[in-house]
């Protein structure tokens, strides 16, 4: 037999599929895989946050708190009293026994943990200028927990995490993604989580003052200090200070609530108290 | 804007990383391919077989064991390729051309050393892979396979 060499004309150990098209493919599969995820699991999350009984919310606010370096605040509380007292005599939040602490931190923030816990940090106790202003935040808060964000959220975080863990492991690079696509979806949701609390929070400012004086005076002036671009909170948990003000101006217009001065804040007695390491 | 850019740094990186990968990966894989097929076409009367010598004693030469090897890397979007697969299932399609450049780029070494020493033919032909670079999909390294070609390349004696 006579050996004829012969170039081959086709490839057969090469698949034909251009690798952008795979990667397009597999990409959007397993958005809309985890999308579907996701959505399922927030609405079993939502379901558990309205019927987590009472003794394990406290035990969760419990563990959360430990995250953060926090003080008792006497002056604090008795505001929160004074707000509490504003709400309607039916309110489910006049049952519950709210505690606000101080974390030592510069960071202009506040949260609701579960349980019925707010962590107010320094950086903003020294920020906000009239009492007003200072009730707008603890009232923001409180909205959060009539709307149960503070189970929700925590809920909703937990899945995130569990979900690109089981998925990806600890440290692969598909990990970073998809926690990117999952933290926008959330960040859509946090949002509007926010602008409710704002809402809701807008409303007991005016119960207890009887008018809107200092409810956008803080937002404008983080709006004023941040300039980070507004690209930014694409995916941040809470809105643009300026969305949010013009949220509360739109609630304020529509209900007619009406602007009168402001009562300036003596911060330094709410500060007087170092906190405790 | 760059503040931005600073903040996710990580997913900047990946992108660009990703990006780059692809770009160089496919560039260097079309210059590749283009360098096999004009090598392979010119070759082609050196032939390459995986039985054993089919000739009597008397008619070879001289036999000596030749080989060809080469090292090709995978880039950050086959990998990225290959881990989303993962998820899903499926043929790796884009390390088929990874192996594929390898073990013709081996061969075809093969034959240019058989060639040098004057050999006519490689008869016994055997390929091996390895992986250099163990973890290949865990972050920061990339990994690497190896191809070796190696078979006893055979001078005949004209008669």
């Amino acid at each position: 037999m006579k050996f004829t060499p012969r170039p081959l004309s086709e490839n057969v150990n090469v698949s034909k599929t251009h690798p952008l098209a795979e990667l397009a493919w597999m990409l959007g599969g397993l958005a809309l895989i985890l999308l579907v995820f996701y959505l399922l699991v927030g609405q079993a999350v939502e379901v558990v946050a309205e019927r987590l009984p009472a003794g394990a919310e406290r035990w969760l606010g419990r563990q959360a708190l430990k995250n953060f370096a926090v003080a008792e605040n006497p002056e604090l509380d008795r505001r929160l009293q004074t707000l509490l007292a504003a709400l309607p005599v039916d309110s489910p939040l006049r049952r519950r026994d709210f505690q606000v602490w101080v974390a030592a931190t510069d960071e202009i923030n506040a949260v609701a943990l579960p349980g019925e816990c707010i962590v107010v940090f320094r950086g903003l106790l020294e920020a906000v200028a009239s009492e007003n202003e200072l009730d707008m935040v603890l009232a923001h808060e409180l909205g959060h927990f009539a709307h149960r964000d503070q189970l929700k959220g925590l809920g909703r975080g937990l899945v995130a995490t569990f979900l690109t863990m089981t998925l990806f492991g600890n440290d692969s690079s598909a990990a970073g993604l998809v926690a990117s696509l999952t933290l926008s979806f959330d960040a859509r949701y946090s949002q509007r989580q926010e602008a409710a609390a704002d809402a809701w929070g807008l409303d007991l400012l005016v119960a207890r003052y009887g008018h809107a004086g200092g409810a956008v005076d803080f937002f404008a002036r983080l709006s004023r200090r941040d300039d980070a671009p507004r690209l930014a909170y694409l995916r941040a948990s809470h809105p643009h200070p300026e969305d949010r003000i013009r949220n509360l101006e739109r609630r304020i217009a529509e209900r007619q609530y009406r602007f009168e001065t402001v009562v300036p804040l003596d911060s330094t007695r709410l500060l007087a108290e170092p906190p405790r390491p | 804007m760059l503040r931005v850019l600073a903040q996710n740094a990580d997913l900047v990186i990946f992108l660009f990383l990703t990006g780059l990968g692809y770009t160089a990966g496919s560039i260097a894989e079309r210059r590749h391919y283009r360098s096999i097929s004009r090598r392979e076409a010119e070759l082609l009367h050196l032939p390459v077989v995986t039985f054993k010598n089919p000739y009597p004693e008397e008619s070879v030469r001289s036999g000596v064991m030749m080989m060809g090897s080469v090292v090709i890397s995978i880039d950050y979007f086959k990998r990225l390729l290959a881990i989303l697969r993962n998820i899903f299932g499926g043929r790796v399609t884009s390390y088929e051309t990874l192996v594929d450049r390898a073990r013709r780029e081996a061969v075809l070494r093969l034959k240019e050393a058989a060639r040098q020493k004057g050999c006519d033919m490689v008869v016994n032909l055997r390929l091996e892979t390895s992986t250099i670079g163990q973890s290949a999909n865990s972050r920061n390294s990339v990994g690497c396979v190896e191809v070796l070609a190696y078979g006893t390349a055979i001078a005949l004696r004209r008669l």
